[in-house]
């Protein structure tokens, strides 16, 4: 064989082996995210039931006691972000995304059930939102503008407890959450403060459908809200 | 739609010519050609200047080539001013109509290729032949440098090691570090007989060799590379010393680079792809053949693919961005962007294997600047030629293209 034939063959073995070690290196940080991710869950899945028990066994007792579920909130927007993210980059259909987005979803139902049973208990007066998308092909044209807008008040207004739900997930607890909240499949779908709404038109529009005075009392002391984009 | 698929042939495609080239660069034949050293021969040597229009430089130029470091007796100069109109006549005739070294020739506007014809004819008792473009100067070294690329008698051309003169505009410093990668290239590919160009800018031939191919051709405005495609052809090599130094003026404004870029691309169309696309794809015609002429052509496509489809993704990021953001305050969006964590930094395989490919290119310039000696700092060129040199050659890629399917000519300047 000639030298050039030769330095042909090693270039392209050469240029196959740097193509699989990228691909690789790619795959195995996509990797390490989920198992971040999985790691993040699980962690939240415990603190969730510990402050669920912590709030059974104190049924009387005062409401700073069960605080901690203003950082375990935090945390599941953290989550919310990250999931999002890896969402973006495995793919909506990727098996361990769908696996992960479930038990966040259930994170998510627990903690806005956490919210109600506090919010009744101890006169917290949270402003909850419901926001319900497509991820399915052309349903839902406003969606990302509507998950950014929900971000953005979230942010600049954390007493709003943002909760984001994929309707079309296969997961029971969220079709009951749907069947009782009365969501139709019109998206973006929105329930907040328990009012159906449907579409994103503009972010001044989108306020309309909060309390009046929300906006204006909104202090930065209050409880951290979930967000989950949609793709 | 996902233009990753679109873009992945093409960074695999570029990544292996890489690695093949960075392969012949440590292989025998490239390691012997660095380490010839300079010919003690002085066979007869006649440099031809074809000049039109080349007023400004015309002196400077005859000047650096009588000052080169080789025998007086054996070597001379013939200029031929090609129907100047702008005082080129006047001072050729001022400067060296009696110079005992300088033969100087006027004639009616041919084009290049007849002016360097009408030198090789009158240059009678020279074995080799150089060609020096009259807006170009040379090192005093140079023609030493390269008359050892003539030790083997297969060897028909030799190209040197182009530089930009004094480059300080932008356009010059980033053109300067495409030239010290060709130089790179240009080594390394003689090594493997994979020059597909001898550029004007000081290219040496035998003459008897010349002339029996049938001498210069009009070859789509790019004389140089129809003589080198022929040259191959006809089964002869094609070398290179790289420390034999050129400088040559680059354009100055985009306009001009683009125009000078379409004749140069056009030219490598029309004559590989109608005049010798017999090469293509042509295992007889070795790295030539299978690897730098296929490559040259899909680097064409390539280069205008990848521009279109990051204009596509960039317009379409542009309306995403501004249809997402509408309504929200500028100074929130800012804020999201300066958080970092390294969750969500965005490595991909088109990333990583772009990233690659970059370092490749770089470690190319850097070994053109190692193996030629460059002088010079060449960083922020190499910055200023990722960051925009590659937006604009996409344009005259797209011109050269549109003008060989629609079969246009334009002017040579």
């Amino acid at each position: 064989m000639s030298l050039n034939a030769r330095n042909a063959l090693w270039a392209l073995l050469i240029t196959v082996l740097i193509t699989g070690t990228v691909i690789y290196a790619v795959n195995y940080l996509d990797e390490q995210r989920v198992a971040q991710l999985d790691d993040l869950q699980t962690r939240l899945a415990t603190d969730t039931l510990s402050v669920e028990t912590q709030f059974a066994l104190l049924e009387s007792a005062p409401c700073a006691d069960v605080s901690e579920g203003n950082t375990l909130s935090q945390e599941v927007s953290s989550l919310g972000d990250k999931l999002s993210v890896t969402e973006t980059r495995l793919g909506t259909d990727d098996a361990q995304v769908l696996e992960l987005k479930k038990q966040y979803t259930l994170l998510q139902i627990r903690d806005y059930l956490l919210t109600k049973r506090l919010s009744t208990a101890c006169h917290i007066d949270p402003t909850v939102a419901l926001y319900f998308y497509s991820n399915t092909a052309g349903s839902c044209a406003d969606c990302d503008r509507a998950a950014y807008a929900l971000s953005y008040l979230h942010e600049t207004n954390p007493k709003l407890r943002v909760y984001a739900f994929d309707y079309n997930l296969d997961l029971g607890a969220l079709k009951t959450l749907i069947a009782v909240e009365k969501v139709d499949p019109k998206f973006p779908a929105f329930v907040i403060n328990g009012k159906r709404t449907y579409g994103f038109t503009t972010l001044d529009d989108f306020k309309l459908q909060f309390p009046k005075d929300f906006f204006a009392t909104t202090t930065a002391t209050s409880t951290a809200a979930t967000t989950t984009k949609k793709k | 739609m996902n233009f990753n698929y679109v873009i992945y042939p093409f960074i695999f495609i570029g990544l292996y010519f890489e690695v093949f080239v960075l392969l012949v660069f440590l292989s025998a034949p490239a390691r012997d050609r660095r380490a010839r050293a300079t010919s003690t021969r002085t066979p007869k040597v006649a440099m031809i200047v074809p000049a039109w229009n080349e007023a400004p430089t015309i002196k400077a130029n005859i000047e650096s080539l009588l000052e080169l470091d080789y025998p007086e007796d054996k070597l001379s100069v013939v200029v031929v001013n090609d129907g100047s109109t702008d005082g080129t006549k006047e001072i050729l005739d001022e400067n060296f109509t009696n110079h005992p070294r300088v033969t100087v020739v006027h004639q009616v506007n041919g084009g290049k290729h007849s002016a360097l014809n009408a030198g090789i004819d009158m240059a009678t008792d020279a074995e080799l032949v150089g060609c020096l473009d009259a807006d170009s100067f040379v090192e005093r070294n140079a023609l030493r440098e390269i008359i050892s690329c003539f030790d083997n008698p297969k060897v028909a051309a030799a190209t040197v090691a182009m530089s930009v003169f004094e480059p300080k505009k932008p356009l010059e410093i980033m053109q300067n570090v495409e030239y010290v990668l060709g130089i790179a290239l240009r080594h390394i590919l003689s090594s493997v007989n994979g020059i597909y160009v001898t550029p004007g800018p000081f290219s040496l031939y035998r003459r008897d060799i010349v002339l029996k191919v049938g001498g210069f051709r009009f070859g789509h405005q790019t004389e140089d590379m129809e003589m080198a495609l022929r040259l191959q052809k006809e089964g002869y090599w094609i070398e290179n010393a790289p420390r034999a130094r050129v400088y040559t003026k680059v354009p100055t404004t985009v306009r001009g680079l683009i125009k000078q870029r379409t004749r140069w691309t056009s030219g490598f169309l029309r004559n590989v792809a109608f005049d010798y696309r017999g090469l293509v794809a042509n295992p007889r015609f070795g790295v030539l053949g299978m690897v730098v002429l296929p490559l040259g052509f899909l680097a064409i496509v390539g280069g205008i693919l990848l521009f279109v489809v990051t204009i596509v993704i960039a317009i379409q990021n542009l309306v995403h961005s501004y249809f997402i953001h509408s309504g929200i305050p500028l100074s929130y969006i800012l804020s999201q962007k300066l958080s970092f964590d390294i969750f969500y930094v965005p490595v991909s395989v088109l990333l990583l294997l772009g990233i690659v490919t970059s370092i490749g290119m770089v470690m190319f310039i850097y070994m053109g600047k190692k193996v030629s000696n460059t002088p010079g700092r060449l960083l922020p060129g190499i910055i200023a030629y990722a960051l925009i040199f590659r937006f604009i050659a996409p344009f005259w890629l797209i011109r050269s293209l549109k003008d060989v399917t629609l079969g246009k000519k334009r002017p040579w300047r």
